[in-house]
């Protein structure tokens, strides 16, 4: 073997000076500036309680706080509740507000505001799509200035991480006439400053937020840059700096441009197949097998993620004490003869014909349903891809008018989130009329039960009996990417989509 | 000449009323109403609260009442309010308006500018290796969509001048020099099909009055050959571009559409196309009306013009 020493020497000095750049890149936040994003869609208004679309999720997830947050490794933490007990029978909770907390119009956060808030949701007349995550609770008062007691009906395991989801507004704004679909109250660490509709959206500093010395930015500005190309030339050119939550595609492509940087996390969202088991021939679980064995999920994750995902079990692999191993599903080994085999025992020797009902706006779904339909067409079943507009995607979904459609399901920090309510019969989201009996007492003992330890027992049964035979062909678990320019620093991405850690992003001048 | 044009200007009515019904109508007709749009796929609510939500939003009235409620108030000036943030829609059409009017009338210019002298020089140069060139260019022009060579544009100049501002908008009165960079690359972007149309239109005029008698007298008389273009030859070769013209700048006013999807410019494409989606539907009926009403008086101009240009034509 050669020796090289100055070679050796460079190499040594070079990962020195990495490391110690490195090292001090981590120690000196450098505070100011405005952090220029660029988003597809404008928000359709800015009341959180009202649209929870993730266009206004992810600017009213700065102004608004809730009692508790997510943290990238899905752990509940405290926010604006400092701490909190939980009775012995489960059945009630008791948060304590931290101190010293003001709305961006100055006034004090109160155990009053905290009251209303969860109100306003419960109440019918706010039509809000978040009410049911209250749907255990039976009464909230306030027991003190800096304190709210929850009163549960009956013992509801993910009612931490339902709480944590449901932003705090100030009382007094509401009330007072403030209109929180166009301007915006919060405790965050950015308050609303600005919205030219369809341009940008501008939020500042929140000077007095309660985390002393944070926020670091002076202001996020919001670009609302429809085109996806432009939007990548745009961050590859400087004029902007951050892209959340892009696609599998524009990931690929900026992987190697120079002076970006891709932040990736994994998605708690699973793209799915699902069918309706109201229409033949889907209502025959042997030929919701046939399906689950045609379907080639690795080559579907390298063919429209690039190889950045997962194959799909009913429970993200991120929700790490519940979630089933794929490998333990044996309909998960492709095999068109078995898939052929099952739907000749269910009556349809010559295969079947039927359309899957998709939409265009998220790229991914309307790949996974091109990728499915050729893997499918080798099983016998002969499928008709049928390309809507949203609007019309959700009018038919909801209505169950459809054979099967393939589509983008947001996660759930929670088992029972993911699965509750699309299976339940009758469930709100059980477009699929699904409905049975083994199934639905699983999940209500999920979401009833008390302990850790029976809540695992309870789902791996409830993965076994829904990943083969289920109404939902589970596909694949994407990587959540980020793009930001490689002087934007200090940002975790979140299984969620939250974007909370930019009040801990700073820009390297 | 007055009788023509108030008789246009009734037929104008009735077109208006007849697009506002139509528009009504169809924005209506289209699965999935405002409340699933806003529910979407994947959120949990009850039947009750879309029906709570439908009757808040007005959803809930026959069709006639609802759109006699909007026909009462469009005629009071008032067009409604945007489903979702109970904003007036006419002020959110007329601070986009003057966005797209000048994404179409800097293109027309550009374009109608340069197309007088390149389709001269093409019928002039009738079949030459320059008019070859010229029409090469054309037909790639007439052929190459807006939208794509914005695009294009957008990166090309990334890799000739990283620095320039290209994308996005920033209004006029805040910061000139910024709008006017911004500007550029839509304009010529619009321009350049439509240029590559009205060159040929005009060299296919120009060639037909030239093989005219009248032509042939002029020259006879000892007329120079740019007296005869000039003043004989383009002045009737026009109406036939006036004509494309008024359809052009119909045209133009959809490509502007595209064209600020992909320069991300807050024009009125975007707010009709955001409203569609969201089925916000005071603002499509609003937007789509005064649209409508801009086609139908250009076109009204554009056949008042032709008295203008060619004492031929006459109307009774």
């Amino acid at each position: 073997m050669k020796f090289y020493p100055a070679k050796t020497f460079l190499t040594a000095a070079l990962t020195l000076t990495l490391l110690t750049s490195a090292h001090s890149a981590a120690q000196t936040v450098q505070r100011g500036g405005t952090l220029q994003l660029a988003v597809d869609q404008s928000p359709v208004g800015l009341d959180p309680h009202v649209a929870t679309a993730f266009s206004t999720f992810v600017v009213t997830g700065q102004v608004y706080e809730g009692l508790l947050d997510i943290d990238a490794s899905l752990k509940i933490r405290p926010l604006l509740a400092s701490k909190y007990t939980k009775s012995a029978d489960g059945l009630r909770y008791v948060f304590t507000l931290r101190p010293g907390v003001r709305f961006h119009n100055g006034d004090p956060l109160s155990a009053q505001d905290v009251v209303f808030s969860m109100d306003r949701v419960k109440d019918p007349k706010t039509a809000s799509p978040l009410a049911s995550r209250l749907s255990s609770v039976s009464d909230i008062k306030a027991t003190g200035p800096l304190e709210v007691t929850f009163v549960l009906s009956k013992p509801f395991a993910p009612f931490l991480s339902e709480v944590a989801t449901i932003s705090i507004v100030s009382k007094k704004y509401v009330e007072g006439g403030g209109n929180l679909q166009r301007s915006a109250v919060g405790t965050g660490p950015f308050a609303f400053k600005q919205w030219v509709p369809d341009t940008f959206l501008e939020l500042s500093k929140n000077a007095a937020y309660w985390v002393k010395a944070q926020p670091y930015l002076d202001s996020l500005k919001f670009n609302i840059v429809p085109d996806a190309s432009t939007r990548q030339i745009g961050l590859q050119s400087g004029a902007y700096q951050f892209l959340p939550n892009i696609d599998a595609s524009v990931a690929a492509t900026l992987k190697t441009a120079p002076g970006v940087q891709l932040l990736r996390s994994q998605d708690l969202a699973y793209s799915l197949m699902g069918v309706n088991v109201s229409r033949k021939p889907f209502n025959d679980p042997r030929v919701r097998e046939a399906l689950n064995y045609a379907i080639n999920r690795p080559e579907l994750v390298q063919g429209v993620y690039f190889g950045d995902a997962v194959p799909a079990g009913p429970l993200p692999p991120a929700l790490r004490t519940y979630a089933t191993p794929v490998s333990n599903f044996p309909c998960y080994a492709t095999s068109a003869a078995k898939a052929r085999d099952l739907l000749k025992q269910a009556g349809y020797p010559n295969g079947v014909d039927f359309s899957i009902l998709t939409f265009s706006t998220i790229k991914t779904v309307a790949d996974s349903a091109q990728v499915l339909q050729a893997q499918l067409a080798k099983a016998g079943f002969r499928a008709r891809v049928d390309v809507q507009e949203f609007g019309s995607f959700v009018q038919n979904w909801r209505n169950s008018n459809f054979d099967a459609f393939v589509s983008l399901n947001g996660g759930s920090v929670d088992p029972d989130g993911h699965l509750y309510r699309g299976l339940i019969s009758n469930g709100s989201t059980n477009v699929f009329k699904f409905a049975d009996p083994v199934v639905d007492k699983l999940l209500e003992e999920g979401r009833n039960a008390t302990s850790t330890g029976s809540r695992v027992r309870t789902y791996a049964q409830l993965q076994k009996s829904l990943a083969c035979r289920g109404p939902m062909q589970f596909l694949a678990y994407g990587t959540l990417f980020s793009a930001a320019r490689s002087n934007v620093k200090g940002f975790t991405p979140n299984p969620t989509r939250s974007l909370s850690t930019l009040k801990t992003t700073w820009l390297d001048r | 000449m007055l009788n023509y044009a108030l008789r246009r200007l009734l037929d104008l009515l009735v077109v208006l009323f007849g697009v506002s019904v139509l528009v009504f109508l169809m924005i209506r007709l289209i699965p999935g109403d405002a409340v699933q749009i806003l529910l979407g796929a994947n959120t949990e609510v009850t039947p009750e609260q879309i029906t709570e939500l439908r009757g808040k939003l007005g959803l809930d009235q026959p069709l006639l009442t609802q759109y006699a409620g909007w026909l009462s108030a469009a005629l009071r000036g008032n067009l409604g309010q945007s489903v979702w943030t109970g904003a007036p829609v006419s002020g959110e059409i007329l601070s986009r308006l003057p966005v797209t009017l000048e994404l179409t009338v800097l293109p027309l210019l550009l374009a109608t500018t340069l197309a007088v002298p390149l389709g001269m020089l093409t019928a002039a140069s009738h079949n030459s290796r320059l008019e070859q060139v010229i029409r090469f260019f054309t037909i790639a022009g007439i052929t190459t969509p807006a939208f794509w060579l914005g695009t294009l544009f957008i990166y090309l100049a990334f890799v000739i001048a990283p620095g320039w501002p290209t994308i996005g908008y920033v209004p006029f009165r805040d910061d000139p020099a910024g709008h006017l960079s911004r500007m550029i690359l839509p304009t010529v972007a619009l321009a350049l099909p439509m240029l590559a149309g009205l060159v040929r239109i005009l060299r296919s005029s120009l060639l037909e009055v030239l093989g005219q008698d009248f032509i042939r007298t002029a020259r006879s008389k000892g007329l120079t050959e740019r007296s005869v273009l000039y003043r004989h030859a383009l002045r009737n070769a026009m109406v036939p571009l006036l004509t494309v013209l008024g359809i052009q700048a119909g045209y133009l006013f959809g490509g502007a559409i595209v064209v600020e999807q992909v320069f991300a410019i807050p024009g009125f494409g975007r707010l009709v196309v955001g409203a569609i989606n969201e089925r916000n539907y005071a603002l499509v009926q609003g937007a789509i009306l005064i649209v409508t009403a801009g086609f139908v008086l250009i076109n009204f101009v554009v056949d008042l013009l032709y008295a203008v240009v060619d004492p031929r034509v006459e109307y009774g």
